[in-house]
Formats: C-alpha cells, structure tokens, sequence
C-alpha cells in the first residue's frame, strides 16, 4: 500500500460515492480502493480515521471493509476492522452511511460482518429513533439484506406479537429471536423497540439527521476574525514571548500547551529534519506580525517532543528575530546532510533567495540518488490565503496549515511519507480506536 | 559585493555604497544596498504626516518630529476611503514642526469628491509607469495633470480605462503587497537596485536602514511592484541538475548561483551621459537636485557632494 499516495488521495478527491440507477455504485477510484484494501486490509482500514480525511473517502472505505471477504484475517485484525467500521458508520454523516449500506445490497455482500455492520447501523445509531422515520424505507431495505428478508420480516413480526402478549420472550420465539437477530446487538431491549419502529406506519416529511454522530475529525469552530493569537494555544503563548510578554508567566504555560497537544501520541521511531525558513517575512507585518512564525515554531515544538531524533536547520534570521532572505534550496541541502528519514521543509513559501532552486534541488534528489522523502508544510494565516505565488516545489508534496488544530491531519500526512510513520498512524489510529487520544 | 560607485553620473558618487545578494520575485529583480548611513532624517511614516488637502491638487504635509529634516519621499502618494487620493511630483525637505502645501499635487482618482484627512491614511510611490511623467510635471497647477497617464496604465493592465489610480493600488492591493515578502528587507539595508527582466529600473537610497525600511513597502510594492505584476512569468518546470551525489548536486547549485549572480551584475546600467543636475531646493547643507540624464531621471539629496537620499528611474 502506498501510504503517502493513498493519503493524499483520501484528503483529495472529493467525488460522491453514487448508486447508479442499475444499482452498481459508481466510484471512478474503486480500482485504488481495491488494491489497497487487499494489500493491508487493517492499514487501509486505519488510514481512513486519519484527520482531514474527507467523509465521501471514508464512506468508499467503510464499503470496501465491508464489501470484501475477511476469510484468512486474524481474530485481532478482524476486532480491529470490526472498530473501524463501527467508527466509519457513526463518524460520517448518517447519508453517507446509508449510501454504503445501500450499495453492500446492490453488491449482494452478504458476510457476516456485514451483517453486524447493517444491524448496529439501523438499530444502536445514537439516532436511530429520527433516522427510522425519516429514511425507513432504505433502512428497512438494508435490514433485510442483512438479516434475509424472510428472517428480518418473521423477526419483527414475532417482536410485534412478543409486545402483544407481554413477557412471551423465552421458548421457541426467544430462541430464534436471539439466533437470527438480538445476538448482533448489544441492547436486545432497544433494538426490539426500534424493529418495531422500522416496520410501523411512516410519517411523511420527517427530516433526517444530517450531521456524525461521533464526528472523527475534532469540530472545529473558526473565529470570525482570525488575529495572531486566536490560532491555538501553543502559538498564542508564543506570540506573546516575542511580544516582550512576561517569560516567568509564558514559559511553563507554552510547556503545559505542547504537553497537552502530544499527549497520547506515539513516539515516531524515525529521525527527522526540519528546514525552518526564519526570514523577514515569517515574522510578518502590522495586524499579522508574528502570526506565521509562531504557529511554525509551534509545530516545531510538536515535533520536537514526537520525534526521537529532531534536527532544525533555520535560514535567515532566528526564530526569534526572523530577518533577511531563505535559501530554502540551501537550508534542504543541510538538512539531507544530517541523514534523516524525512525532512520537512517548513515556510511561508516566498523563496526570496534565488526562487526556483528549491524546486531544481528537489527535482534533482532522484538523480542524485537521496531517496529521503521531503515534504513542505506551507505556513499561513488563515485557511483562506491566495498561495498561488507561495509555492516554492510545487514538485514536493505541499500542505498547508495555520491553526494549531491542523496539526492531528499534518502529522499524519508528512509522517506517511517515511515508512517509520506508517507504522506511527496505525499506532495512533489504534489509540484512537481504543478509546484514547482522539 | 559588487561597489556602486560608478552607478549614479559625476558629481554623484556612490563610492562606500555596496550591493548585496539579489533576490527575485518573478520579473522583479532587488539588489539590496549597503552604505554608511547619515543619521538624523526623519522617516516618512513615523515623522512626516498628511496633514490636509487643502484643495483638489493642494496637499498639506508636515513634519511632525522634534527635530531631524523630513525628506519628502519622491512620488508619495496617499490613500484613504471616500477621498481623491494624491500623489506628490516632487520630493521636498521639511525642517523639524514645519508645514507645508505643495500645490502641484495631481490627484490620482478621477471624479472622486472629498478631501484626505489626517486619519486613517496610507501611503505609497506612484508606479514605475507614471514617474517620469509626474517628474516632468512638477511646478503645474493642474489637478488632473495626470489622469491621461494613469487612464493608459489601468488600460494596459486590462482594467476600465480610468483615471482611477485606485483600482490598481486598492483592488490589486493583496497580489501587489505580497512583494514586500517575496523580496525580503535585508538587516542594515539602506537602499536598492530594481530590475524588470534584464532591465535596470531604477536604485532608491535612504538615509539610513530605518528611513528605507519605511518606504519599503511603497516602493517595492507600488513603484516597482505593478510593472511587475504585469510582467509575471509563468512558473517554469524545475528542471533537475546534472548531478550523481548530494556534494555534487551543492557544487552545481553553488555554480550555476554564481553565473546568475554574475548574469545580474551585467544588467547594471553603464554610467550615464549627459547628466544634467537642477538644485530644486535647500535646507542647511541638504540640497535636493533633480536629475536627468540618458534614459535616467529623479531627484537626490545631497550633503557636502554625498548623497543621502535618491530616487533614480529609467524614464524609457
């Protein structure tokens, strides 16, 4: 699996997943999907928990788990397919979901896991109750696929009848209720409650939950106005030390904020270097004086306590008197000098020393026989800045980021780029799965 | 770095001054300047205010320091909403406190009412475009001296043929400011040299490194800055080097950066013939002359024969 690649493309390409009128669900990119899920079955699984990846990428995942065979997995693979599905399914918009529920029909997939899936779906969502009424027919479509139509129907009938003559839930009836249906759930209770509501009179009109009801991505809310102190604590606390703000104060409160921002996560077994453009313009002007510099420094400082072997190579100024001009070029060129595994390259991207020779460096690199991946987070002040005359390499694979809450997503993006890192989002991915950092 | 002290025509002498490492921003090319620095001038956005426009083309600036001379930065021009934006022909030196109108001011926003204030203004160098035609007309009393020129200007940028320098400076304003950080401001930079391509543009010089850091923006952004965010060049695909190692991929960056530093070193204009040097004004031993030469025009400031300030432009 080309983990980079496959990354990229989840964050990327934006394209619903569509049910043609044949039934077929139409996906321009299942062929990537397909080869990627049977090369690594629980890394692809993972990759798709990844932050900022986009919801119509995790729904083409969650069917493609679901679509395919587990035969030949182990069990402790199977559990953790087993979490990632469940989180796919109640992480994505409920729509979303049912699109990829539908199409498990459309494909006839009729595993066992699938199964599982279909059932937590329809009866355990956090909002089934609105969900039943508002898409019953669909839901009750995937039901019976899931269960077979005969035995979806004979269970809600029998759960009909169990409410009619109360407490009859044992002999024959409690038997077959459990074999065919209450053994897949977790509140055998609720479920009977929400297959009855399944199978009862509809209400024309009721809108459907539109939003996840365990979003994977952290929701994030924009300030109105962004200043430089409003991007995330780690560089507020920052911008103030340039400020001349009291150090006593700052000091330990920006050790407490970088604490906090890596607690959880995993120790990247790799040894990485940062190219830290400290020129004039990182420090800024007017209004934004301060803004780039302190949300780069703060990714630094990340990467510092996540990294096990850290190296920075500024060019320009410092990080605290930024000034003067980047030699990106040169500053990458020191940085593959240290023999890394991964450089970052981590700019506002004005090459103001000579632009151009970033990108004839990183052309060259292959030629020259450096097979270290080099990537370059752009830094800048808001998500809506015009980057078009910012890109240094526009061969090197690029990021942007401007918020201390881009960080989760841009870890994970340059990581996947070193193979040490791919072993760094299944370990993180898991964690999350485990009910840890998130 | 390479000595300057045959750049400006006899009797100027840039000897002392220095260029620095140039740096490129699409079609712009900046060599920054180094030399000794003649402290005491005061910097145009710290000391010299807009004060009023008296008039449409009668602009009143004063200097507000304690002390120091305030040496008017050549082509200023000032911007604020819901007002005609102005634009001096000339430099001037304003003594410590002083006030004064200058009533050959064109405005640069046609058929806009209303008269700049003292609040909430900015300030910036007419384009590259405009100044030798401003420069020519200083002395005339005629507000809209200048609306042909800035007409043609917006029309060869593709904007409504107006005399609305504002649709330029105001509406471009993100694209042409991103300048100011595609060509950084060196430390102890005191001055420039501009190219467009393979051309020499024009040098500016300031008193000292503070005085220049505050026209910066103005110049570097709006002077030079719309010239070359018309000639943008179309990004070129990175083509690799020939290299096999990691040392010999550093030898062929070293090398290849020198031929194109020597390449920027060829572009300087010869030194220029049939100067001509007209002292406009003085204050104690300051004196601010208008130059003309072959293809060059401006005004500098000179002190005992050195110059201090100097605002030097091709006029073709």
């Amino acid at each position: 699996m080309d983990t980079p690649t496959l990354l990229q493309h989840f964050r990327t390409h934006d394209v619903p997943l569509v049910l043609s009128r044949s039934g077929e669900p139409v996906w321009d990119d299942a062929e990537l999907h397909r080869t990627a899920q049977l090369s690594d079955p629980e890394g692809y699984a993972l990759l798709a928990l990844v932050p900022g990846v986009l919801p119509w990428q995790r729904a083409r995942v969650l069917l493609r788990t679901l679509a395919a065979t587990q035969d030949g997995l182990a069990e402790r693979t199977r559990a953790t397919l087993a979490k990632a599905t469940r989180a796919l399914m109640f992480g994505l918009p409920p729509a979303y979901a049912l699109t990829v529920l539908l199409a498990l029909r459309r494909l006839r997939a009729n595993h066992k896991h699938v199964t599982r899936a279909v059932v937590a779906f329809v009866l355990e969502h956090p909002e089934a109750d609105a969900l039943i009424e508002a898409r019953r027919p669909a839901l009750v479509d995937c039901f019976e696929h899931a269960l077979g139509k005969t035995t979806a129907r004979a269970c809600a009938r029998l759960i009909t009848e169990a409410a009619g003559t109360a407490g009859s839930d044992g002999g024959d009836t409690g038997r077959y209720l459990r074999r065919s249906l209450l053994r897949f759930t977790a509140d055998p209770v609720l479920a009977a409650k929400r297959v009855r509501a399944l199978y009862a009179p509809g209400t024309y009109g009721v809108p459907a939950p539109q939003e996840p009801p365990a979003p994977l991505d952290p929701v994030r809310e924009y300030p109105p106005i962004v200043t430089p102190t409003n991007r995330g604590d780690i560089a507020a606390t920052l911008v103030h030390l340039y400020q001349g703000g009291p150090v006593a104060e700052l000091r330990p409160a920006l050790a407490g904020y970088v604490a906090r921002a890596t607690r959880g996560l995993p120790r990247l077994d790799a040894s990485v270097a940062m190219v830290l453009d400290t020129s004039g313009s990182m420090r800024g002007y007017g209004e934004r004086e301060w803004a780039l510099m302190s949300q780069a420094v703060a990714l630094r400082l990340v990467l510092a306590e996540v990294c096990d072997r850290f190296t920075v190579v500024e060019t320009g100024g410092t990080e605290q008197a930024p000034a003067g001009s980047a030699d990106l070029a040169g500053g990458l060129l020191d940085a593959l000098g240290t023999g890394p595994d991964l450089v970052v390259v981590v700019t506002d991207g004005y090459e103001n020393h000579l632009p151009g020779d970033l990108a004839r460096v990183a052309a060259t690199l292959p030629g020259a026989g450096v097979t270290t991946p080099v990537v370059r987070c752009l830094a800048a002040f808001t998500k809506g800045d015009d980057l078009t005359l910012r890109d240094p390499a526009p061969g090197l694979p690029g990021q942007a980021f401007w918020h201390q809450d881009d960080f989760a997503g841009l870890l994970a993006w340059m990581f996947a780029h070193c193979a040490p890192g791919v072993n760094w989002i299944r370990a993180t991915m898991l964690g999350r799965l485990e009910g840890g950092r998130t | 770095m390479t000595s300057l002290a045959t750049l400006l025509p006899e009797p100027l002498d840039l000897g002392g001054y220095r260029a620095g490492t140039p740096q490129r921003a699409g079609a712009l090319t900046m060599v920054p300047v180094y030399g000794p620095a003649r402290p005491g001038i005061v910097p145009p956005r710290s000391g010299l205010k807009l004060k009023r426009v008296v008039g449409y083309g009668q602009v009143e600036l004063s200097n507000g320091a304690r002390e120091g001379v305030a040496i008017v930065p050549l082509h200023i021009g000032y911007i604020q909403d819901a007002a005609q934006n102005h634009a001096l022909c000339a430099s001037a030196l304003l003594g410590a406190g002083q006030t004064r109108r200058f009533d050959d001011a064109c405005c640069v926003q046609a058929a806009q009412g209303g008269y700049l204030e003292g609040r909430d203004q900015w300030f910036f160098v007419l384009p590259a475009e405009l100044r030798a035609s401003a420069l020519a007309l200083r002395g005339q009393h005629n507000y809209s001296k200048l609306w042909d020129e800035i007409s043609e200007l917006n029309r060869a940028c593709g904007l409504p043929s107006r005399g609305h320098l504002e649709q330029i400076l105001s509406r471009r304003r993100a694209t042409l400011t991103q300048f100011q950080s595609r060509l950084e401001l060196m430390p102890g930079q005191l001055g420039a040299l501009f190219f467009l391509g393979d051309r020499f543009a024009g040098l500016e010089l300031a008193p000292d490194p503070v005085y220049f850091a505050e026209v910066w923006t103005a110049l570097v952004c709006f002077a030079y800055g719309v010239a070359a965010w018309r000639a943008e060049p179309e990004p070129e695909e990175a083509r690799p080097y020939e290299a096999e190692s990691l040392a010999e991929l550093r030898a062929e960056l070293a090398r290849d950066r020198a031929v194109r530093l020597a390449e920027v070193a060829s572009w300087m204009p010869a030194p220029a013939r049939d100067v001509r040097m007209v002292e406009e004004e003085r204050y104690l031993d300051l004196r601010l002359s208008t130059l003309t030469a072959g293809g060059l025009a401006g005004q500098v400031v000179t002190e005992h024969g050195r110059p201090v300030y100097a605002s030097v432009f091709t006029t073709r």
